[in-house]
């Protein structure tokens, strides 16, 4: 079942087509992952899906309601859909329980509750009343995470969330995201350049060159079949860990 | 050898800065005369009260005035934007005694404004429509329209400071833009902001010429009259330890919060702001906010001024208008280059000796900023009288009198500016020209200050604008018969005769403006970078 459909988005800026046409389908409680290089328009797509920057053409729903066409737009505060970046943007003036708290609407109580039960999963509780500046960049990863599913989202949007962390925080991040991810049942589309962020947590891959999706699939299936030079040589040679990539997938068979 | 004696110099400059305002705090331990008595008991919880009401209404009118306009600026596009970001700094030219002239003779009773009011409305000759300004209310609207400018470009600079991600993060969490002004922009930018407001509250109370003007009896005005009315010099002295200790205070608050924003600033990262393109009706609203300060607060007071001065005949630019101007711009320029020398001397060496000593000395000479100009004129005056009897140094009303007085009180305006551009260069560069046979003179003259040119200039310009201003000062320590712009028009204003007043006054903020659009040029080329 289709939760959001992007249809024929296209978007330029100063004269330069950043996106072109650009179609893609996220699934209910679907994974996808979005590769692409840098200046692809994979964060440009993000800005448009949230609401922060109107497409030129196209037409983007979630279910039947249309968000976004020619005529309809609307704004990012009432989108439901949550957005983690890069640099985790945590309010510096609020502390951990506040910021993760900051996008509900429901009694103190109950957003305590919430914003516990979140802390509790991400495993950060102890650190309620510290603020973002006191913390770990791993552990403003995991608050950043838990403020953006706080209120339900209907579609989560990860910006490249684990490209600042070394490489053993990224891996049980990763980790982690994916189990909570599941477990919500929330459907999120995560923007990465690295190969194995989508291989360890996607469900789908989409591959973005130009402002075009020119593959998608099941991560394993772009690994194992890129369909073309570029995919193989950008993305799939450029991954070290091709080869163990290649020998769980032929052991699984 | 020689970095002994820059330290030895620096050490003596503290100290010659430092002499009138430990003059003023001694003299709290002075025995207190008759006059301090009658004053306490009678005017100077009016005083206090005044004060305090001066300080709160302008905090809240220089917040409404100058933090929606930044954000607005920063955060939107919409028609004019480049004009009106520009204009929006234009009532910095207007010095707030300036506009209380200006003002009072709109909205007088028989003001421009009322006039205009009774023949439009063919209303009766004593019918007031506008009611009278000449109180403390008239004067926080005064302060605010000529000061909000202040927080204005620190919001400015703030918001653009921060990263878009915090505030669209924010917007997909459910805040409308508005919303997120209120739950986002303003916190985050608070410590800016309370810096700001620091600044506005130390310009408020240090005021002389606006509150004189609407008859609001504050500290200044009770300094100027223990002083001139009462001829006792140390009950004055004793006044201004007391507003003195006020200004500590806030310098502590703005040092505090400062050190608040280097922790929000560090725990985030610079993209650009997501802009906005604003269209119709919110278009239409952004411009009527951003227009009102610049109206009240530049465009009004200024027309008035001109209309005095051309509808009145008066010989605009006559040879003692002219004189005026050149003593004004003369004194204010000396005393910036000097500064800028002493600048450059003690911010070179604090560079190659990291000394925690000499940064506290630069900390004790940048703080006459935040003492009030007529708190500086009573120490400074005790200063030449004791050189006057001990050493037969005469500086009491002398052009080196008014420029000493002028370094100790704005040094720290081209100060700053040639730290933040020293920041700027590489210590590898020092290294480099080291290995290439320069000695440390040489890298200064051949490498440092060539590269601190627009530092220079910034700081020099900044200087000028608040030299050519100020008035309690000037007016105390100038020559005999030496006249500036800031004395000449409140000289004509004391004697209620506005529109003599007029003629300096609108060379005041002519002479201003050139220098504020150089120094906005130069943010803006820095911000843009």
């Amino acid at each position: 079942m289709s939760n959001l459909k992007i249809s024929q988005i296209s978007f330029s800026y100063s004269d330069k087509t950043i996106l072109k046409n650009l179609s893609l389908q996220l699934n209910k409680g679907e994974i996808t992952c979005l590769i692409g290089e840098s200046g692809s328009g994979k964060t440009t797509l993000l800005r448009i899906i949230s609401g922060l920057d109107r497409q030129d053409s196209g037409i983007i729903s979630y279910g039947n309601e249309t968000i976004a066409d020619d005529k309809i737009f609307t704004e990012t505060h009432l989108r439901n859909i949550g957005l983690v970046v890069q640099e985790r943007a945590l309010f510096p003036h609020l502390n951990i329980i506040e910021n993760i708290c900051f996008g509900l609407n429901s009694s103190k109580r109950e957003k305590i509750k919430r914003g516990r039960e979140l802390m509790d999963k991400f495993n950060i509780l102890k650190y309620e009343s510290f603020f973002p500046h006191q913390i770990s960049s791993g552990e403003q990863q995991r608050v950043a995470l838990a403020r953006a599913l706080a209120p339900s989202p209907r579609v989560i949007l990860m910006d490249e969330p684990f490209s600042s962390l070394d490489r053993a925080l990224k891996f049980s991040l990763r980790n982690e995201t994916k189990q909570i991810l599941k477990n919500e049942n929330i459907t999120a589309l995560l923007v990465s350049h690295d190969f194995n962020d989508a291989l360890e947590v996607a469900d789908k891959l989409a591959i973005i060159h130009e402002g075009s999706i020119i593959q998608v699939g099941e991560p394993r299936n772009v690994v194992l079949n890129p369909i073309n030079k570029y995919i193989k040589k950008q993305f799939v040679c450029e991954t070290g860990d091709i080869l163990y990539w290649k020998s769980i997938i032929n052991s699984e068979k | 050898m020689g970095n002994r004696l820059g330290v030895l110099s620096i050490s003596l400059f503290a100290l010659l800065f430092s002499i009138p305002i430990l003059i003023i705090l001694l003299s709290l331990f002075n025995e207190y005369s008759e006059n301090w008595f009658h004053i306490y008991n009678t005017v100077l919880s009016e005083y206090v009260l005044n004060s305090f009401i001066l300080f709160f209404g302008v905090s809240v009118g220089v917040f409404i005035l100058g933090v929606p306009t930044a954000w607005i600026v920063a955060t939107s596009d919409f028609k004019f934007k480049k004009i009106i970001s520009c204009a929006l700094v234009l009532p910095f030219a207007v010095p707030p005694y300036i506009m209380a002239y200006s003002f009072t003779g709109l909205f007088d009773s028989y003001g421009t404004a009322n006039e205009l009011i009774r023949t439009a409305f063919d209303t009766a000759d004593n019918y007031v429509f506008f009611p009278s300004i000449r109180n403390i209310g008239g004067a926080i609207i005064v302060f605010s329209l000529t000061l909000y400018p202040y927080i204005y470009l620190i919001s400015y600079n703030a918001f653009l400071n921060q990263s878009r991600d915090i505030f669209d993060v924010s917007r997909t969490l459910g805040l409308s833009k508005i919303k997120t002004f209120f739950k986002i922009g303003i916190p985050i930018t608070r410590p800016a902001i309370v810096a700001g407001l620091m600044i506005v509250a130390m310009e408020t109370l240090s005021d002389f010429g606006a509150v004189e003007h609407f008859a609001v009896p504050t500290f200044t005005t009770g300094i100027f009259r223990a002083w001139f009315g009462l001829y006792d010099l140390t009950t004055a002295k004793q006044l201004a330890a007391n507003l003195f200790i006020i200004f500590l205070v806030l310098i502590a608050i703005e040092k505090f919060s400062r050190r608040k924003i280097n922790y929000i600033n560090n725990s985030i990262s610079n993209k650009n702001l997501t802009i906005t393109k604003l269209k119709g009706k919110w278009e239409s609203v952004a411009i009527a906010i951003c227009l009102i300060p610049i109206i009240f607060g530049f465009l009004i007071p200024s027309s008035q001024l001109l209309y005095w001065t051309i509808n009145y005949k008066l010989s605009f630019f006559d040879q003692n208008l002219l004189y005026t101007i050149f003593n004004s711009v003369y004194l204010a320029l000396i005393s910036g280059l000097f500064c800028i020398v002493i600048g450059t001397l003690i911010n070179y060496l604090l560079r190659i000796n990291k000394s925690k000593f000499l940064s506290l000395l630069n900390n004790i000479i940048t703080s006459g900023y935040g003492i009030p100009g007529i708190v500086l004129s009573v120490g400074i005056l005790n200063f030449f009288l004791f050189l006057d009897e001990s050493l037969n140094v005469f500086l009491i009303g002398t052009v080196l009198g008014l420029i000493f007085a002028y370094s100790i009180k704005f040094y720290a305006l081209p100060n700053s500016s040639i730290q933040s551009g020293l920041k700027k260069i590489s210590v590898n560069l020092d290294d480099v020209t080291k290995t290439m046979g320069y000695n440390k003179i040489k890298l200064l003259l051949k490498v440092h200050v060539p590269l601190l040119r627009n530092s220079y200039l910034t700081g020099i310009l900044i200087f000028m604008i608040d030299v050519i201003k100020e008035l309690p000062m000037t007016l105390i320590l100038r020559p005999f018969n030496f006249n500036t712009l800031s004395v000449s028009a409140y000289t004509y204003a004391a004697d209620e005769r506005m529109v003599e007043a007029a003629a300096p006054s609108i060379a005041i903020i002519m002479v201003c403006l050139i220098p504020i659009f150089f120094v906005f040029k130069s943010i803006k080329e820095t911000t843009d970078e």
